[in-house]
């Protein structure tokens, strides 16, 4: 494979005398991650992303009303993980009566048990109520809700944790961008690559159906579709995203390939004889790969806005979701409760701050011309 | 004013196209055609009845004369005779923070004018509104805010008063009478009547406004119901129309309220454009209506605002006053869709009233910024919310079922948490104060999960796969108790449908919100198309006009409720004169209702608005401060 077709350090065919001390030159990725790192501000970014991955795995034994692990008559269970997935809950705890309120129960109805407990004991779906956890007062409600000891961004007018929804809305708020992101690039690269390789009829209906996509406003399809879908889920509104936000990467994609396909590298695969498939997914797609990345970064970004958008219009994710934008949502209500609009508002803003500072530190560190200026 | 129950939707309710509240509402019938109230029959009833001669009518009838009032003058007599808890001065000085406080502001702004030199003839006032509307003409009206508007814009000849009583006003009625054996109602007119375009309003409008509205050709959405009671309407002479029932019933008063329009205006043109919105020449009486009540529509910015002017030959004939003088030079209708914006609007003086949520009440108009211009007062308003039940799906067909939702909400918290403790629960439809609650008002439900679960494993909604979820063998088939909730987009209702959906997780059963376009979800609500919806109704003049949403198969019945009981207490109530055993009638079908819980009955919305310093003469009814008689007729401004 001809990794170097566009990279600068250095040239492969060296003269056979090689010394023993020279290096072997870096291939064209782990130049890019050395470039990349050097710039603080996107290794800033990049590192509060993986932060963000890391509470959203997190978040319920950050914040939740469900033991981590316990031990209940004899048996070990992880009730937590039912904020990822209710069915994962077991129905022990239904059949005994539990009513998703552990603290209590699990003590009265086995003296023995034991539980590891999160951090914080608040929900994201809930108002904590008086003497569910011991030493803990109930949630303030209304305009009580200024953040406190209990409560470290506040409560929403019903008394349900701030900093409880925004945890668990941190996983919305990722997958949201991933998700999405992953359709689109799936469906940009693979059309933009055919329409680049094979030129001709193909780029030519390929690109008219890209640009019809592109007239396809993304908020309103949206909209239709929770009109239709009966059991809208978050996914439903990841696949629009993705099913509408793949041009711009299609377009890319497409140019790379018509700079590529007619490179030395890709004549001598044709001769010979590799299928064209193959050509373009093996051979030139991870030449053609890094320009794309950028606006892939940039779609995450402008998918946690369009998913906080429409949480906040009241159209997102269906209740009771933990999302930011429906926080905030919740916040225009009474701008006075500030702590409602203050803290999601500065977790969408450094979200996508976060992947914009990447998506531009990829940029710069995989384009030769941004990379070193005034060489 | 017409009776009528309205949909609540304040903004979106549940039908929430349907909102009463002009100085009039409406009743039943939704959707393009009418299609729920059998309009055929009444028009082929129509072609076989000749009716007979005046004389004839009259020395056989046994006129009884019917109450014909000048609703402001009655009220000013009243008024005369009370003493208010705090003057004027006082009343604006002070901050709203306890009922005692809403009273002594209730008491001293209901205060009707006296004195002409009171009020500022020249003032304008900037009402909100949430939505546009969908057409000026008042026979097309369905929502709160075409009630509004056609309530100023339109001519009425009946109406009701702050106790809810059916009259017939006198600006507009010489005399009303009805026949002894209840079957007839004649109706003189005044001569002194004109439309805005300068023709005399005369007998025979009301005669063409009847066909008009029972043609079936015309998509006429709300006003129909009611007046498809009614065998046929005859005019005599200009001033004289006769109305025929088909039945005598108690809710007669109230059938032969429908709105009249202009003759002249659509005699010739409805042929060539049923819908009456969509030729050239209905456009053009669309946007510049010929109206026949105080107010002209003198501009209409879609979406932005809609202002009425004062109509001069409303209360001057040939130069001379016959009417009172509108108290407002110009009515300015402003739509703003968002509640924060609306209240933004009116700390800054560009709207004079709006109607507070709950939220706004207690925690952003308490501050001097508010009351800097503004004061606020609360009334009582029999609107009623709950969560309605399909009973034909699997899940809700079985009473106990729906008993255990009744069980398993969380009152306490929705009161106390959500509504700041301003609202009160709902045991049924009638509220305690009304004549036709029933006298021992049912029990509350409270939150009983243990109880709820009880019923639940009594109806086979056990957890029979032990996968935690509650389901039951239907048809050899394992069915998971997984519904969803329609809900309208309202951050309010939604948070109220997320309680229900956690209390019942404790129990073991799903349930999926789904916010929804409030036109999506009327016309889901129409079609029956769901599992569970949350919503409201408001309350109607007469208890009768519940029908259409108890009865079995009527247009408002969304959930296929039917008890027939029920239906034939209705029938009792309409043929019963007496008003004491019409209570005892339609307490008997509160308490049936209650008992089959079609309903998850949760709390009774009260009116809460904010006002103007300026504005006086506000008086609130069941029906908020504006849809009864006098209503916005006795609001003015001071100098």
């Amino acid at each position: 494979m001809v990794r170097a077709a566009t990279s600068t350090s250095g040239s492969v065919d060296a003269p056979p005398p090689v010394p023993e001390t020279a290096h072997h030159s870096r291939g064209f990725w782990a130049e890019a991650w050395r470039q990349f790192r050097r710039r603080k501000l996107a290794m800033a970014a990049f590192c509060s992303v993986w932060f963000l991955v890391v509470v959203a795995l997190l978040a319920p034994a950050i914040a939740g009303t469900k033991p981590i692990v316990c031990r209940y008559k004899g048996e070990l269970y992880f009730p937590a993980l039912a904020y990822f997935n209710e069915s994962w809950e077991n129905p022990i705890f239904f059949n005994d009566k539990f009513r998703k309120i552990y603290p209590k129960n699990l003590k009265k109805k086995d003296p023995e048990s034991w539980a590891v407990w999160p951090l914080f004991y608040q929900d994201p779906f809930r108002r904590i109520k008086e003497g569910e956890w011991e030493g803990q007062p109930e949630n303030p409600s209304g305009d009580q809700g200024a953040p406190n000891k209990y409560n470290l961004f506040g409560t929403n007018q019903q008394g349900i944790d701030v900093f409880a929804q925004m945890v668990h809305g941190t996983t919305i708020a990722l997958l949201v961008g991933f998700v999405s992101m992953g359709i689109a690039s799936l469906i940009g690269i693979t059309f933009g690559a055919v329409a680049g390789y094979l030129g001709g009829w193909a780029d030519m209906v390929l690109s008219r159906i890209t640009e019809v996509v592109m007239c396809v406003p993304t908020l309103i399809l949206i909209l239709a579709l929770l009109a239709i879908v009966e059991k809208t889920t978050i996914w439903h509104i990841m696949a629009v995203i993705g099913c509408t936000g793949w041009t711009s990467i299609a377009r890319l994609a497409r140019a790379e390939f018509l700079k590529l396909r007619d490179s030395d590298f890709v004549i001598a695969a044709r001769a010979l004889g590799v299928g064209w498939p193959r050509i373009i997914f093996r051979h030139v797609l991870p030449n053609a790969l890094a320009p794309v990345l950028v606006p892939i970064t940039f779609g995450i970004a402008s998918a946690i806005l369009t998913e906080s958008s429409l949480s906040f219009l009241g159209f997102g994710a269906p209740p009771p979701n933990p999302s930011w934008g429906t926080l905030l949502n919740s916040g225009r209500d009474n701008m006075h409760l500030w702590w409602l609009i203050v803290f999601p508002g500065a977790a969408i803003f450094l979200a996508v701050l976060a992947y914009n500072l990447i998506g531009e530190g990829l940029q710069e560190a995989t384009d030769p011309r941004l990379r070193d200026p005034g060489r | 004013m017409r009776r009528s129950r309205r949909c609540v939707s304040s903004g979106y309710g549940f039908l929430v196209g349907l909102a009463l509240a002009g100085v009039a509402s409406l009743t039943t019938a939704i959707g393009p055609g009418g299609s729920c109230c059998q309009a055929a029959e009444p028009n082929a009833a129509d072609e076989k009845f000749t009716p007979p001669p005046l004389a004839e009518l009259d020395a056989q009838a046994g006129w009884i004369d019917q109450p014909v009032v000048d609703t402001l003058a009655a009220l000013r007599k009243q008024q005369a005779g009370e003493k208010p808890r705090a003057t004027i001065a006082a009343a604006l000085a002070m901050k709203n923070k306890s009922r005692p406080d809403n009273e002594k502001i209730a008491g001293a702004l209901g205060r009707v004018a006296t004195d002409d030199a009171q009020i500022d003839y020249e003032a304008n006032i900037n009402r909100h509104i949430r939505r546009d509307v969908k057409s000026t003409n008042p026979i097309m009206m369905s929502a709160t805010e075409e009630f509004d508007i056609a309530g100023l814009t339109g001519l009425s000849f009946f109406g009701f008063d702050w106790r809810l009583e059916p009259l017939a006003t006198a600006e507009t009625v010489v005399s009303w009478q009805t026949s002894k054996d209840r079957l007839m109602d004649k109706l003189v007119i005044r001569k002194d009547l004109t439309w805005s375009d300068g023709r005399p309003i005369t007998a025979h409008d009301v005669e063409f406004s009847y066909h008009t509205i029972m043609n079936d050709k015309v998509p006429v959405p709300a006003v129909r119901s009611g007046t498809d009671k009614l065998k046929a309407v005859h005019a005599y002479d200009d001033q004289t129309v006769v109305f025929f029932h088909k039945e005598a019933l108690a809710t007669n008063v109230w059938n032969i309220n429908f709105p009249v329009i202009a003759k002249h205006i659509y005699e010739n043109s409805l042929a060539d454009d049923y819908t009456m919105q969509e030729s050239k020449y209905h456009v053009r009486y669309e946007n510049d209506p010929v109206c026949g009540g105080p107010y002209t529509i003198t501009k209409r910015v879609r979406r932005q605002e809609i202002v009425l002017t004062r109509r001069e030959s409303y209360y001057l004939h040939e130069g001379k006053q016959v009417r009172d003088k509108p108290y407002f030079r110009e009515i300015r209708f402003r739509i703003l869709e968002d509640g924060n914006i609306a209240l933004l609007a009116m700390k800054n003086g560009e709207i004079d009233e709006m109607i507070l949520t709950a939220e706004q009440w207690v925690t952003q108009t308490g501050d001097d910024d508010y009351y800097r211009l503004n004061t606020k007062i609360s009334g009582l308003e029999w609107t009623y919310f709950g969560f309605n039940w399909n009973q034909k799906t699997a899940y809700f067909s079985d009473v106990r079922v729906r008993k255990a939702m009744a069980h398993a909400f969380d009152y306490r918290e929705m009161l106390d948490k959500m509504f700041y403790g301003l609202y009160e629960q709902s045991n049924g439809m009638f509220h305690k104060g009304a004549w036709m609650a029933p006298k021992k008002p049912p029990a509350f439900y409270k939150q009983d999960l243990d109880k709820a679960e009880e019923l639940l494993d009594a109806a086979g909604w056990d957890d029979h796969d032990g996968d935690g979820i509650r389901d039951k063998k239907i048809d050899g088939k394992l069915v998971k108790f997984e519904f969803s909730l329609l809900c309208p987009s309202i951050p309010e209702r939604i948070k109220l449908c997320a309680l229900l959906k956690e209390n019942l997780a404790q129990i073991g059963i799903i349930c999926n919100v789904r916010q929804l376009e409030s036109t999506v979800m009327n016309d889901r609500l129409l079609k029956h198309e769901f599992q569970a919806a949350f919503g409201g109704w408001g309350t109607g003049t007469d208890p009768d006009t519940s029908d259409n949403i108890w009865a079995t198969g009527e247009g408002r019945n969304f959930g296929y409720y039917s008890n027939p009981k029920v239906d034939d207490l209705y029938k009792q109530g309409r043929l019963e004169f007496d008003r004491k055993k019409r209570g005892e009638i339609y307490g008997r079908i509160h308490e049936l209702i209650y008992e089959d819980q079609p309903y998850t009955f949760l709390y009774f919305r009260d009116a809460f608005y904010g006002f103007n310093k300026k504005l006086r003469g506000i008086n609130f009814t069941p029906r908020g401060p504006y849809h009864y008689g006098p209503g916005f007729n006795s609001i003015y401004k001071v100098k």
